[in-house]
């Protein structure tokens, strides 16, 4: 599907131009006038659910290797040290200049309240609207907009094609899209493969165009060069650089059942890009400014399957990243690995709530209140100042 | 007779299922349809059949003029540019409520087979700018109202219309022999004849030859067009004095009425291998590339029984056992997928015409005095830009990637129909992108489970149901709803 991506790229020239003219109207002077207003937020969605034992692995836990054999790493097997128990994986060393500097924090053994279907959609319905269960049908960064005490931080902007539920609701957000909406990630790609399984002729057609670099093209467009992650991270740094002051979008490709390790190398190239890429954009003073969240509806199991891959578990892993954030730390209470640890014998336990994390940055970057962050943002979520996560 | 499977009656005999629009029960109900559908105005042509005239010849006669002028060396661009714009306006209008048809009907059954017929009498806007206002006429006036009479009758509407004779050059072709000829050297073009032997009657390979071929055309000759008031025009000046012989009979004017095209037509339609081709087609079209002999063989009897009447070899194709066996063994076309797609999205009118009105802003873009707005004008603009790019890569802009742009088939042939064509790694990707385009705009809040429910009811395979309320996230799911092998296949 070919949009105009040069319009993009032009409207964020105008933008440019824009400030430095001063003179357009669509954008309000009180975007540039006021220093309470500026700090950001941008929040991304990892859907699929993201392995965090393989993102931040625990190989200090005696437990890990025997759970781990072929996708777990040791610090002499490549996997870069954090603090002596946690290392990264390697697929995100582009992170590591930002750990370095104290701009980028992890906190694992989070989940939303949601449990034991483990139903993708149900999962991200839950991460999304900030509830408690079924039946919120607006995203809580949406609901956010109406409680932030200064109208000047307000303006936000989901990259897509159309608003996602997290910022869907009754108040103001744009959406804004570039053309790397339409890549499809390798998890997805694989999805497709076993929806034409039992269609010898349209499993054949797929092969095919998978191999042909026209049809590729129309499939991956721009991910598999990860050229279009860079386009989406871009256009939200261009934005926030300018009026807007949250910003959200998703990266798919971490459903990794089957064949792990190449899938997963992908998904965290494109979430490194992401990030580092907003770095950029933004600036210095921005991006000191700046916090970047990004969460998943749950995550995978403890154990490696048996096609080198992990199912669907519970407690999962949030990444903030940015100028703003208690940087450098490995995050929540670790739950431990040993079998009588993990949730119903196959999860790593949730130990703290994600939205948490959430409300937390809300409060730190934007002064909402914390009477508002549990009754009007997350509805039933406990959370003071004395928070962990501003902390550090 | 009640159907066997009601699923399968919207999905292979309509456009697919729609929530909340109940699928037809029984095979009365299903050719009830021709009757209503035949007696209803389409959504287009905009204004109206008569209204689509006067629209035409205004113009034609602008066109004409300028036309004149530029000859003379005075050529006016503001007017060739502004009548161009318009016909091209008027097009797209049309083909988006060609669209809107077949999308918002419930009479699925009829609307397929006007896309049919259609097909077979195929003409194209692409042969000249007043086609794009002619063709969405002709499909209103000639084809519609006819599909559930006789066969003759729709072959002489389809034949006998300006933007038939248009499209195969039956307003250039003059008798050899006739007075034009003689005085301006003008000859006689075969284009017409040929293919209503080969394509609208009897069929390629059915044993006429080329004598035959000249023969049609030559009794053709003396029809054409009157441009200005659009309208088929007998011309005793173009016409080859007969007598000619074509398949055993020979035609001879001898009233000097200019008739005698009217009989060659009626002979064809009634001429037995004109059933058995045109029962062939309907089959291979609905049901499976290679047809079925014995439902074939049906039909041609109910044919000859009827002498031509379409709505009893539909009834006779519909009552039979093979229309029932072996579902999924077409591949939809593009416009057909398509149309499925937005069906099962339970797309509202509203929204479905909001897509035409941002297309028709972007046209607005274009005038001088938005340029010269300010730099908010300029933003303005480029969001006007970015809905109409985006209307247009969710409609019409899609089926021309996918390969069946709205009334511009490759050839009188019309589209091809065959799975070959239509299931190849381009295509398929091309689908992929449109199902995950419109999952992404209008499918954010929906069930992919539920989707599947309704788009594809009983006819989806348990293991598809699997794939997809395990997708990773809902867009996804409702991708592959899109994009699997039962919504493609009828």
């Amino acid at each position: 599907m070919s949009f105009d991506n040069g319009f993009l790229l032009s409207r964020r020239g105008f933008l440019a131009g824009a400030c430095c003219a001063a003179a357009a109207p669509i954008v309000t002077p009180v975007s540039f006038a006021a220093m309470p207003g500026d700090n950001r937020l941008v929040t991304i969605i990892l859907r699929g659910a993201m392995d965090g034992l393989d993102l931040v692995q625990p190989y200090g836990d005696p437990a890990f290797a025997a759970l781990r054999p072929k996708l777990g790493l040791r610090p002499d097997t490549g996997l870069i040290d954090l603090d002596g128990f946690f290392g990264l994986n390697p697929a995100a060393a582009a992170l590591m200049p930002l750990w370095q500097a104290g701009e980028l924090s992890f906190v694992h053994a989070v989940s939303t309240p949601y449990r034991d279907q483990r139903s993708h959609f149900d999962g991200q319905d839950m991460l999304e609207t900030g509830g408690n269960g079924k039946g919120e049908r607006t995203g809580w960064l949406n609901r956010t907009l109406a409680v932030i005490p200064r109208s000047g931080s307000r303006k936000a902007i989901d990259i897509n094609t159309s608003m996602e539920l997290i910022l869907s609701g009754p108040n103001q957000a744009d959406s804004w899209s570039s053309q790397s909406n339409f890549a499809l990630a390798e998890d997805e790609i694989a999805f497709l493969d076993r929806l034409y399984a039992g269609d010898p002729a349209f499993a054949k057609a797929m092969e095919e165009a998978k191999k042909t670099d026209m049809s590729a093209d129309s499939l991956y467009a721009d991910g598999r060069r990860g050229a279009g992650i860079t386009d989406m991270a871009r256009l939200a740094g261009g934005m926030l650089r300018e009026d807007y002051r949250i910003a959200s979008f998703s990266i798919n490709g971490w459903d990794t059942h089957v064949g792990q390790q190449g899938q997963f190398r992908k998904a965290v190239g494109a979430l490194s890009t992401a990030i580092v890429t907003l770095k950029d954009e933004l600036g210095e003073d921005a991006w000191k400014k700046t916090v970047v969240l990004a969460m998943t509806e749950f995550g995978r199991t403890a154990r490696e399957n048996g096609t080198n891959g992990t199912d669907h578990g519970t407690g999962g892993l949030a990444v903030l990243a940015g100028g703003a954030v208690p940087g450098g730390k490995v995050l929540g209470k670790w739950p431990g690995l040993s079998e009588d640890k993990l949730l119903d014998r196959r999860d790593l336990m949730p130990t703290g709530d994600v939205r948490e994390v959430a409300a937390a940055m809300l409060y730190k970057q934007f002064g909402v209140e914390p009477g508002d962050l549990t009754a009007k943002v997350f509805p039933g979520l406990g959370f003071d100042k004395g928070s962990l996560f501003l902390r550090g | 007779m009640a159907l066997p499977n009601p699923t399968l009656a919207a999905i292979r005999y309509g456009y697919g299922l729609r929530p909340g629009e109940e699928p037809p029960r029984d095979v009365e109900a299903l050719l009830a349809q021709i009757g209503q559908g035949a007696s209803e105005r389409p959504r287009f042509p905009r204004e109206g059949l008569s209204g689509r005239l006067d629209t035409a010849t205004r113009v034609i006669s602008l066109l004409a003029a300028e036309a004149k002028a530029r000859r003379a060396g005075n050529p006016n661009e503001d007017v060739r540019k502004a009548t161009q714009g318009e016909a091209r306006r008027i097009y797209r209008q049309d083909a988006m409520a060609r669209l809107a048809q077949a999308i918002h009907s419930p009479l699925g059954f009829y609307e397929r087979l006007a896309s049919f017929w259609v097909d077979h009498f195929s003409t194209s806007v692409m042969k000249s700018l007043p086609m794009r206002m002619i063709v969405p006429l002709y499909e209103a006036q000639a084809i519609r109202p006819r599909i559930g009479g006789s066969f003759t009758g729709l072959l002489s509407a389809a034949i006998l219309h300006p933007a038939m004779l248009i499209y195969l050059d039956q307003d250039k072709s003059v008798g050899p022999d006739s007075a034009v000829a003689r005085r301006t050297g003008r000859g006689l073009n075969e284009n017409l004849g040929r293919e209503l032997l080969e394509l609208h009657t009897l069929g390629a390979g059915s044993g006429y030859t080329q004598d035959d071929v000249r023969a049609a055309a030559l009794i053709l000759t003396g029809l054409s067009v009157d441009n200005r008031a659009m309208q088929v025009v007998y011309e005793p000046r173009f016409a080859e004095a007969g007598p000619v012989s074509l398949l055993g009979r020979t035609y001879q004017d001898d009233e000097g009425d200019g008739q005698d095209h009217v009989l060659m037509l009626e002979d064809l339609a009634a001429n037995p291998k004109t059933a058995q081709h045109i029962c062939g087609k309907l089959v291979r079209h609905f049901i499976a590339d290679n047809a079925p002999e014995e439902l074939v063989g049906a039909m041609v009897a109910a044919w000859t029984k009827s002498h031509g009447n379409l709505t009893e070899v539909y009834r006779a194709m519909l009552g039979h056992p093979r229309a029932w066996s072996d579902p999924g063994r077409k591949i939809k076309r593009p416009f057909e997928f398509m149309v499925s797609g937005f069906r099962a999205l339970d797309l509202p009118e509203r929204n479905f015409a909001n897509l035409l009105r941002d297309m028709d802003d972007g046209d607005e873009d274009e005038s001088p005095v938005q340029k010269a707005m300010d730099m908010a004008g300029m933003a303005a603009r480029q969001d006007t830009r970015k809905k109409a790019g985006r209307a247009n890569a969710l409609t019409l802009g899609a089926l021309q990637r996918m390969g069946q742009p709205v009334w511009q088939p490759p050839s009188p042939a019309g589209f091809p129909d065959e799975e070959s064509v239509w299931l190849t790694p381009s295509q398929l990707s091309e689908r992929i992108s449109w199902a995950r385009t419109v999952a992404r705009i209008f499918g954010q809040k929906m069930e992919p489970s539920a989707f599947l429910e309704a788009a594809l009811a009983d006819a989806a395979h348990p293991e598809t149901g699997r794939v997809i309320a395990q997708a990773p996230s809902k867009v996804h799911g409702i991708t592959m709803v899109l994009a699997s092998p039962e919504f493609n296949r009828r």
